[in-house]
């Protein structure tokens, strides 16, 4: 695995930007593609997280606060040094329709893949909406990505509900973040999910996901799905 | 001084001691991009059932402390999709293929053994006996008589040699491992993963959806370390000590407490290189140790320790 060190963090609440600086560098990623993350000690287990943006060595994360390893994280100081390895999974565009442009509609931490998505391929981007359901987030994002943000607590809108004025037949969705959102998505949305992993790279079958082609895997064949492909009673 | 890191067990030659544990390196194939075979004595295989299995819903992995609880459910291609899917495939990992099977009535085993018993990549058979993650099944590893008569009925069916993987959570695996050996079985793994649960207190449920999985990673090591210690001190069967080796000192611990072949599971799955950073370990301790063959510290716990010069 490769170190990589702690060098910037800024948090807001249950949320903050994460910077990474490796050792070595990570081929290639791609928006959609993710890394493995490590913690030096406990848990054992290395976690999946969505690369936001990456250049020069430069790993951003956007994280939510949620159990061991992400705890781990927001209370690290600066100089840390985790382990990553990837990119694992496959990049949105090896598996989404070139000829359209896309909403792109996060929420919560499901923010992440979508922003690099917007980096690496603008042509591809109609717009963003990042949903969150807190004011505080705000203040860790730029003026450029304010108008992108929906806060439930200041419009009592969902993301989903700014999504809805938005929808034409020529633009596509890509969705990615809680499942109760991407359930409240239209039918023809792309998907990413998120997963509980333990290897990342197809060997060990926890992220299976039951679709109508049978059993997949959100690692090996994800994290991108078409909405309607899943067995959402299986999640 | 280089050291002799082979060992031949079961009459087949192993190149070094590290074996990939059967689950979570799959058929292997998907870890080709970060794990070089030809440095791993070998792999056991993904479990095969006679029905193809989709596994058990999700989640089904949870970490603990000090390890993960997973209960995959057997996910497997069964036998069939097996043989035309994967065993043709199987020539591209330049290491030793150990064929893992668990059936469900005798006639399943007498099944899955014949057709293992045909497949020229694979040279050995483990009946995973153990596996605790199957709703509704008790565990064949957990009964003498049973674990006897599947043994018995696999050994009529081949010449191959045949491991039996136990389970480390039993009343008296001495006993259990007593009978798989008297039944003509060659080697034992020990063990497996320990019957294991989490619960979400928000939710008030089992994090798993089958409720329980089995504990694999460091949490379990000194258990099923004492296992393969207590088995080889009135056993002389090759042992696979498997369960929760993280480093080199792990892997030595279960080889000084009797094991032949060192399994590595949840290792794999935390860094696909682990393997080989395990057995550089090894070797370079060997060499530190000025011991020029790994097989002389086998079981090294039961004489004695190193000699004091």
């Amino acid at each position: 695995m490769i170190e990589a060190e702690l060098k910037k963090k800024r948090i807001s609440g249950d949320y903050g930007f994460f910077i990474f600086k490796l050792q070595e560098k990570i081929e290639n990623p791609d928006a959609g593609q993710f890394v493995m993350l490590k913690a030096p000690d406990e848990p054992i287990l290395a976690k999946p997280f969505s690369i936001y943006s990456y250049k020069n060595r430069e790993l951003v994360l956007f994280i939510k606060r949620v159990g061991r390893l992400t705890g781990r994280i927001f209370s690290s100081p600066i100089g840390e040094i985790f382990y990553v390895r990837g990119p694992h999974g496959n990049p949105y565009i090896s598996s989404i329709d070139l000829t359209k442009r896309y909403i792109l509609v996060g929420g919560g931490s499901g923010i992440s893949p979508l922003n690099f998505f917007s980096e690496l391929h603008p042509e591809l981007t109609y717009t963003k909406l990042y949903g969150f359901k807190e004011a505080h987030i705000r203040k860790l994002f730029n003026e450029n990505e304010q108008k992108h943000l929906v806060i439930e607590e200041e419009s009592g809108h969902t993301v989903v509900d700014a999504l809805n004025e938005l929808i034409s037949e020529e633009v596509g969705i890509i969705a990615c973040g809680p499942i109760p959102m991407l359930k409240n998505l239209p039918k023809n949305a792309y998907v990413s999910l998120e997963a509980v992993m333990g290897c990342g790279v197809g060997t060990c079958k926890s992220c299976a996901l039951k679709t109508i082609e049978g059993v997949k895997l959100v690692c090996k064949d994800g994290p991108l799905f078409r909405k309607e492909e899943i067995t959402w009673e299986w999640i | 001084m280089g050291v002799d890191l082979s060992i031949e067990v079961f009459g087949i030659q192993f190149k070094n001691p590290i074996v990939l544990a059967s689950g979570p390196a799959g058929f292997g194939f998907e870890l080709q991009p970060y794990l070089d075979f030809s440095k791993v004595g070998a792999i056991t295989l993904k479990t095969i059932t006679v029905k193809a299995r989709e596994g058990n819903p999700p989640p089904r992995l949870v970490d603990a402390y000090g390890g993960i609880i997973n209960s995959i459910g057997l996910q497997n291609p069964g036998i069939k999709g097996f043989i035309t899917e994967i065993v043709p495939e199987l020539n591209k990992l330049n290491t030793i293929k150990i064929g893992s099977i668990a059936g469900f009535s005798l006639e399943e085993w007498q099944l899955l053994v014949e057709e293992m018993d045909k497949i020229k990549e694979i040279p050995l058979i483990e009946l995973n006996l153990s596996c605790p993650n199957i709703k509704g099944k008790r565990r064949w590893a957990e009964d003498v008589k049973l674990t006897q008569k599947v043994v018995k009925t696999a050994r009529e069916l081949t010449n191959k040699p045949i491991i039996v993987k136990l389970a480390p959570d039993v009343t008296d695996i001495i006993e259990i491992a007593k009978a798989a050996a008297e039944a003509g079985a060659d080697g034992l793994t020990i063990g497996n993963g320990i019957q294991a649960m989490r619960i979400n207190v928000e939710t008030g449920l089992p994090v798993l959806k089958l409720k329980t999985g089995g504990l694999g990673g460091p949490a379990i090591k000194p258990i099923t370390l004492a296992r393969v210690f207590k088995t080889s001190e009135v056993l002389d069967i090759p042992i696979i000590g498997i369960g929760g080796i993280m480093d080199w000192q792990d892997a030595l611990e279960y080889a000084m407490a009797g094991a032949s072949l060192l399994g590595i599971g949840t290792a794999v799955m935390v860094d696909p290189q682990s393997p080989t950073t395990i057995l550089s370990g090894i070797e370079a301790f060997l060499k530190r140790k000025k011991i020029k063959r790994f097989r002389d510290i086998i079981g090294i716990a039961h004489r004695g320790g190193f000699s004091v010069s």
